[in-house]
């Protein structure tokens, strides 16, 4: 689970993120959507303890990521929108390395599973720097899932893969809610990807909250528009800056 | 921690492996074995030549006081730096993948920054190996490894020590101390210094005589007497307790030193390892600069620094209609900071004609040592600015044609031809570096009439012809330097590239070997481009003499005769330019 009370992020006297409160319960995913400069990224860092929020408290899996951050992250994945791996580690050491930084037990078969599910078996000795960028954004997901993290966040998840590599990510994502009830927060500006996926919407505009809630009741409460449209509605002038 | 050796174990090992086989390619190769020559010879000097050069004319304790007590005074300065002028807010940095890998793990800070410290390590040893090289001339009948080892430790101290001041700059800045109230601690500091100074001075005896310091001992003795009173031996102290094992004699004397070095460094790393300073936010800044950087020199851009992202003011406008070329001379310009970059120059040379013009006021007949001291400064600012224009031309012409590589798909679609697009980009350099040559040379021209000229019979016309003709000859010439570097990154791509992406291709002794092999391959070409254009003005120079023995028209025959020859063989290395990149395959890269 994750909760989230008055999450503030200063950067001297500018408020990249102001009083942000919500919670994402096991099994929901949680849509951040926000126009450019909202603070998406800023908050989904603060929430997987990447920087240290100046006011408020994260929760994540029951611990404080403030005052206990290694029991805290040791159920957080964190995709970052562009793939970075270790120039000099192949795909299979960039997973073993991940499972020694989580103490991953069974890490090898996890490992060998999730090259198949992604179609990175037969690369699995190359090293990063020889891979595409989609094949990148593979390893970095099969490095995120490897040691089944209750709580996930993606950084606009889909860039870069190919048709087919989206279909798998988004059934990827589906099934850790679903199976095992994985608490998963997306920021995206892909609307329809969210509509897909998200059971709930946070809508954020200049650092704060300007909508929240289930995907219906957001919807219901616009009489029943599209997410695009809401999302204009709600952002008005900020929107495509 | 084990999975942070393992990512250096692993990276490294990888590292090693890859490049060795690598090595394989033979641009690697001879890159190989070119950079180890150029390492042989060149420490050649420093491992058996000791002691042969650049020695100081003192007895020998006079020189190991001086260079003690200097390094010490040196050492307290870059200290005090790490305070004055932080060089960033993370003195600690990270990649891109470790901030992706580590900093949502769970890892703790303390590990990240062993870790950090760790991983420097390979990079200091090598540092302190490098020194011990340089340095060895000064060697005093001490051993190689005692003497890296000294290096070691200060070279660490250093390291921790920034970190460790930013840290604490970084903590007070968090808890609301602004940088004024860190600015007037400092002040107060230097006051504190200033009275500690002050109070020595007055506690020391009188100054001997001038005529006496010269004589050096007098000297040495009455200055070392300074630092052995009031309070200085006691600031100084920690600062030399730490550089005291390289100037140690002999190993007893060094592992005598040691444990007090060994002591502060060992301070400084339980200092860092326990600041609880947060450093995520300057880290991933940080991170994210130097891979704007990284992808700008990857792409071939010469980018030293980020721009600060204001928008630059074009030099000209630019009118929708007319010549092509004229586009990319415009874009050009920009790039070099268009009208910012000029009103500096602009600014910077007026400050010294101004200074050139004072002095031709002056009376030049038996100057003043004030008089030759702010001469030689003028003159020397307009050396540096001729030596930087230079530099600056070939730079920043081949950064552009390289550039042009990078984006080679989209000048492609351009309705126009090579040429005008090779033309137009090299422009933009080539105009700048002219403007700031003539006005070095105008200026020196200046400085040598109102010393020489006044007195000298016939030095103006003479001096004139000669400066006249350099300056006419100056924009061909660059123009000539900026083509073969282009050309050669068009003609050979794969030898100005690395094969591979990401980091991986950038580093190593054979990548390093590769770029002296280019620079010394563009060197001699250059020469050899030069030979038809000195071979013609040579013979102009005696033609003209058939006819005429009056120095200025020889002069401006030969001039003129080189220019042009210069001139075609510039047209002539546009057009192949040109040619080569209408011809270039995208699909080759």
């Amino acid at each position: 689970m994750i909760a989230v009370d008055g999450l503030t992020k200063l950067y001297g006297d500018f408020a990249a993120v102001s009083d942000l409160s919500f919670v994402v319960h096991p099994g929901e995913v949680l849509g951040l959507v926000g126009p450019n400069g909202a603070g998406k990224t800023t908050t989904l860092r603060c929430l997987a303890g990447i920087i240290p929020a100046t006011r408020g408290k994260v929760t994540i899996d029951g611990y404080n990521i403030a005052e206990e951050p290694l029991l805290a992250k040791q159920a957080v994945s964190f995709f970052s929108d562009e793939p970075r791996l270790f120039d000099y580690l192949t795909v299979r050491q960039h997973l073993e390395f991940t499972a020694r930084l989580y103490h991953v037990a069974d890490a090898k078969e996890r490992g060998k599973k999730l090259l198949e599910e992604l179609d990175m078996a037969d690369k699995a000795d190359l090293l990063s720097s020889e891979l595409s960028r989609g094949m990148k954004q593979k390893v970095a997901l099969a490095c995120g899932f490897l040691h089944e993290p209750r709580v996930m966040f993606f950084d606009e998840p889909l860039t870069g893969l190919d048709p087919l590599a989206i279909r798998r990510t988004k059934e990827l994502i589906i099934s850790q809610a679903r199976d095992r009830g994985v608490a998963i927060i997306i920021s995206s500006h892909l609307l329809h990807l969210l509509e897909e996926l998200c059971s709930h919407v946070l809508i954020v505009k200049r650092g704060t909250k300007a909508a929240h809630g289930t995907l219906a009741d957001i919807r219901a409460a616009h009489e029943g528009a599209d997410l695009e449209e809401i999302f204009v509605r709600i952002v008005g002038e900020d929107a495509g800056k | 921690m084990s999975a942070l050796g393992y990512l250096l174990s692993r990276s490294l090992a990888n590292s090693v492996t890859h490049r060795i086989k690598r090595l394989r390619q033979p641009k690697y190769l001879i890159g190989a074995v070119l950079a180890g020559v150029y390492i042989y010879f060149y420490f050649y000097k420093f491992l058996f030549a000791a002691g042969q050069n650049n020695r100081l004319v003192l007895p020998p304790e006079e020189e190991a006081m001086w260079r003690h007590l200097g390094s010490a005074i040196l050492f307290a300065a870059t200290i005090a730096l790490a305070w004055i002028l932080p060089s960033s807010r993370a003195a600690i940095t990270f990649t891109e993948a470790e901030i992706a890998f580590l900093f949502p793990a769970p890892v703790t800070r303390r590990t990240l920054i062993i870790f950090k410290l760790l991983r420097s390590q390979l990079a200091v040893l090598l540092m302190a190996v490098l020194f011990t090289f340089i340095t060895g001339r000064w060697r005093n009948g001490i051993d190689a490894w005692t003497r890296t080892g000294s290096w070691w430790i200060i070279l660490n101290t250093l390291t921790l020590h920034r970190i460790g001041a930013s840290f604490a700059l970084s903590r007070l800045h968090e808890r609301g101390l602004a940088d004024w109230k860190r600015r007037l601690a400092f002040l107060l500091a230097v006051a504190g210094l200033a009275f500690l100074v002050w109070h020595t001075w007055r506690s020391l005896p009188p100054m001997p005589a001038p005529q006496n310091m010269q004589k050096g001992a007098t000297g040495t003795l009455y200055t070392n007497r300074i630092f052995q009173t009031g309070a200085l031996p006691w600031i100084l102290a920690p600062f030399r307790l730490v550089i005291a094992p390289y100037f140690a004699h002999g190993t007893a004397q060094f592992l005598a030193t040691l444990p007090a070095a060994l002591g502060i460094l060992l301070a400084h790393f339980i200092w860092v390892v326990r600041a609880d300073a947060s450093f995520e936010d300057a880290a991933i800044e940080t991170a994210k600069r130097r891979s704007v950087l990284l992808a700008a020199a990857r792409k071939g851009e010469a980018r030293l620094s980020q721009t600060n992202g204001k928008a630059r003011v074009p030099l000209f406008r630019l009118r929708p209609k007319g010549f092509k070329a004229t586009a990319f001379l415009w874009k050009s310009l920009i790039r070099m900071g268009g009208r910012r970059t000029l009103s500096r120059w602009t600014m910077f040379f007026l400050a010294l004609a101004g200074g050139a013009f004072w002095l031709t006021q002056q009376k030049m007949s038996n100057p003043s040592p004030g008089l030759i001291g702010i001469a030689v400064a003028i003159g020397g600012a307009c050396y540096l600015a001729l030596l930087l224009s230079f530099i600056m031309v070939g730079q920043q012409a081949a950064g552009q044609l390289r550039q042009g590589i990078a984006g080679m798909d989209l000048l492609k679609t351009y309705p126009l031809p090579g040429w005008q697009f090779a033309l137009g980009e090299l422009l933009g350099p080539i105009l700048i570096g002219t403007l700031i040559q003539w006005a070095a040379i105008g200026i020196v021209t200046t400085l040598a009439f109102s010393f020489v000229g006044k007195h000298e019979e016939g030095f103006n016309t003479i001096g004139l012809s000669i400066i006249g003709a350099v300056a006419v000859f100056l924009p061909l010439f660059n123009l000539g330097t900026s083509i073969l570097p282009g050309a050669a990154a068009l003609a050979f791509p794969g030898w100005f590239k690395s094969t591979e992406p990401g980091a991986a291709g950038q580093g190593g002794l054979e990548v390093m070997g590769l770029r002296l092999l280019l620079g010394i391959s563009q060197l001699l070409l250059i020469a050899i481009s030069f030979l038809p254009v000195a071979f013609f003005g040579a013979a102009a120079w005696f033609a003209s003499g058939l006819f005429t023995t009056v120095f200025v028209w020889k002069v401006a025959a030969t001039a003129l005769t080189a220019g042009f020859v210069l001139a075609l063989e510039a047209a002539c290395g546009i057009a192949w330019l040109g040619w080569l990149y209408d011809r270039f395959d995208i699909s080759s890269e």
